[in-house]
């Protein structure tokens, strides 16, 4: 198990962060140095002014009201999943360091039924969103529509919720952030090792599984159409031109 | 198809990117939110005209050619070369296509497939497969701007003739129609067709504005066959008229893509600014009516009117109020579709589709939509700006037993207004 947490979780994390940095990075830089079009693609109604038209942007990649109106369903689905993920990243912020105020406001035991609660919540929604998905790919034109890239996005992040999701529910009351913060902490310092716990149980599998899912996530990512993460905001901005 | 045509064809897209097809082809998420918004999925539910799925044959080659990740693992978008196949459906999907962007509207990242699809058009110009019947019309446009002389004298009488039927419906002997009028404030562009021509003429007139007409139309099949050069020349016909003749101001009519064309593509394709502004026939007029430079009385018209947003004009010309202003000022029944604005179902004949008798079927299916809307509205008379559009709805209306009255708006204040020679009126 060591062998595989060193693979997943450690080297496998600085290749996966490393992918997608300059991944990233690449695309952003492909992007910037294409020429923008000549012609104004920007649509009505539109703001007069900059200002409106910035907190339009907004309002359309983070909201997308247009959507909501055309297929609700979908947007209910999908606002839960990104409103969720979004939840997800910033609990993993406790991975680097404990968050300040709330744990002395709720006490150590109080932070993590805290974060067990919301990340119970977040991990389960994110869950339903991503089986949604992948439901809604299996018939008619939304399964004309699909390419096998759709799929294995939908896989990888199907894996990383459902390792996420089990280290959440069954090890959630034994192992809490403060241990898996030791090993990530490990990670930043460049000094990697795995706390006994980790590698007392079975745990390091569920973590190692879910890591592994998460570098391929992170690897692919730059890649794949999920560059919409940072794309949306200036196609919604075109929208306005 | 050899090799080498197709790694030709695919380098037309290369050639014609820019920032935002790139972005528009990286990060579409083939989630189909844009389906329902299309009424030409909605009219026929083929799979081939799902706005995504049009944009994805592009994308399909983009990915085999010029992007990284398509190069190296092709499988896992389904990348492929642009053989037949794939031109015959990117054919039917792209020119079928009004260009609405209604699928745009309701996009969570704002993609214009339709912009997309002037790519496409490069493509299958290139390969030898643009629309021949638009590009016969656009080229017919282009040849009568370079022989001008040729066609001068049926023109100039053609205008007398409506000159005569404007001096008879305003009962004033000094209206006209001026043509090549050095230094008038305003160049009018009409359609081809005295119905353009003679109630603006009349509003022109009656307003006591300084007004020519120009010798070419509006209309601009270049734009549909989708050749901007073309597209440029044709709209340059009436440009260069306007810088000759020194006017301030040129004037588009009803019809929406001439706005769309003048006010947003032109200066883009000729990368030179424009000396005049453009503006649509109906600001001007319901800038003359609310001035009072116009006089128009709510009576004359009997029956419930409702409006149609040609989606060139509204959507993407942003002229949502002035043509709802005057259709309320000539008369005090006046409905609005469900929905409207720039959420107003396109009515299927757009994008030069009405020109194409190939398309007929898709086309007269895919106005389901306006059909529904029409009927939920009870009105008995539609005002409805743009050619295209009145061609299609008047097709959908005979069709479908709507018995409704289709008017130009300019038709519908002209009716309005206290003239002599005015006894036609709608409704009655
Ligand atoms: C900020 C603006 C964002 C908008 C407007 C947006 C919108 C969307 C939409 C409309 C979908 C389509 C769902 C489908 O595939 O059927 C989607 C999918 C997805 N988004 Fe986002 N998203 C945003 C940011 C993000 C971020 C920050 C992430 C990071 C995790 C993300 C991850 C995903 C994933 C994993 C999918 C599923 C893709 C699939 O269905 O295969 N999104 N997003
Ligand atoms: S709604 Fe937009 S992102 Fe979704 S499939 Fe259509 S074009 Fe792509
Ligand atoms: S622009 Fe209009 S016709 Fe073309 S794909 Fe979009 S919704 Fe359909």
């Amino acid at each position: 198990m060591e062998t595989y947490l060193w693979i997943t979780s450690v080297w496998g994390v600085y290749l996966a962060l490393a992918v997608f940095i300059i991944g990233m990075g690449w695309r952003i830089y492909e992007w910037a140095t294409t020429p923008k079009s000549a012609v104004r693609l920007g649509m009505f109604p539109k703001p007069a002014t900059k200002t409106g038209r910035f907190f339009k942007m907004l309002k359309d990649t983070f909201i997308a009201p247009h959507s909501a109106k055309i297929e609700p369903a979908m947007w209910v689905f999908a606002f839960a999943f990104h409103v969720a993920a979004l939840g997800a990243f910033v609990g993993h912020g406790r991975l680097i360091a404990e968050f300040p105020i709330l744990p002395e406001l709720l006490g150590h035991d109080g932070m993590n039924a805290f974060a067990a609660m919301s990340g119970s919540i977040a991990g389960v929604l994110m869950l339903v969103g991503v089986l949604f998905w992948i439901g809604r790919r299996t018939f008619g034109p939304y399964k004309s529509l699909s390419v096998p890239e759709d799929y294995l996005l939908l896989f990888l992040l199907f894996g990383v919720i459902v390792m996420g999701d089990h280290m959440r529910f069954v090890y959630g009351d034994i192992i809490h952030a403060d241990t898996y913060r030791a090993w990530f902490q490990s990670l930043l310092t460049f000094k990697p090792m795995f706390p006994e716990k980790l590698l007392s149980g079975n745990v390091g599998w569920s973590l190692g599984t879910h890591m592994l899912f998460t570098d391929l996530f992170l690897i692919y990512f730059p890649f794949s159409k999920l560059v919409h993460t940072i794309g949306s905001f200036s196609s919604n901005r075109v929208r306005s031109e | 198809m050899e090799t080498v045509e197709m790694q030709t064809l695919a380098g037309v897209i290369d050639k014609k990117m820019n920032r935002q097809l790139k972005q528009y082809i990286d990060i579409c998420a083939r989630c189909a939110i844009c389906k329902d918004a299309c009424h030409q999925y909605v009219g026929t539910g083929d799979f081939k005209y799902l706005p995504a799925r049009r944009a994805e044959l592009i994308r399909q080659v983009y990915k085999k050619y010029f992007d990284k990740t398509g190069r190296f693992v092709p499988a896992l978008y389904e990348a492929r070369d642009p053989d037949d196949n794939l031109l015959d459906e990117l054919y039917d999907s792209t020119y079928a296509c009004t260009g609405c962007r209604r699928c745009m509207y309701y996009c969570p990242f704002s993609i214009d497939t339709a912009w997309i699809l002037s790519v496409a058009k490069a493509v299958l110009i290139a390969a030898g497969r643009g629309n021949e019947m638009l590009g016969q019309l656009a080229d017919a446009a282009i040849f009568k701007g370079d022989n001008v002389a040729m066609f001068e004298g049926v023109i100039t009488s053609g205008f007398e003739e409506i000159a005569e039927e404007v001096r008879a419906i305003t009962g004033n002997p000094d209206h006209g129609v001026p043509v090549n009028k050095q230094g008038a404030d305003v160049l009018y562009v009409a359609l081809a067709g005295a119905h353009s021509i003679r109630p603006a003429a009349v509003i022109f007139e009656e307003a006591g504005e300084s007004w020519t007409i120009s010798m070419f139309e509006a209309a601009n099949y270049g734009y549909f066959y989708g050749d901007p050069e073309k597209a440029r020349l044709i709209t340059k016909r009436y440009i260069d008229e306007a810088v000759r003749l020194g006017v301030k101001e040129i004037v588009v009519p009803e019809c929406g893509h001439a706005y769309r064309v003048a006010e947003f593509f032109y200066e883009a394709w000729s990368k030179e600014p424009m000396p005049f502004k453009v503006s649509h026939i109906l600001e001007k007029v319901d800038d003359y009516i609310k001035t009072g430079r116009i006089k128009v009385d709510k009576g004359l018209i009997e029956g419930t009117v409702t409006y149609h947003d040609p989606c060139q004009l509204g959507r993407n010309g942003g002229k949502f109020e002035q043509p709802r202003d005057i259709v309320k000022a000539v008369t005090s029944n006046f409905v609005d579709l469900t929905p409207n604005r720039a959420e107003q179902w396109c009515c299927g004949g757009g994008g030069g589709i009405v020109a194409m008798e190939e398309f007929k079927d898709v086309r007269l299916k895919s106005g389901s939509k306006k059909v529904e809307q029409l009927k939920a509205s009870g009105a008995n008379i539609l005002a409805c700006p743009c050619e295209n559009c009145r061609l299609q709805i008047e097709e959908l209306n005979e069709i479908h037993e709507l018995g409704m009255e289709i008017w130009q708006v300019i038709d519908l204040v002209v009716a309005s207004m206290p003239l002599p020679g005015n006894k036609k009126s709608a409704g009655a």
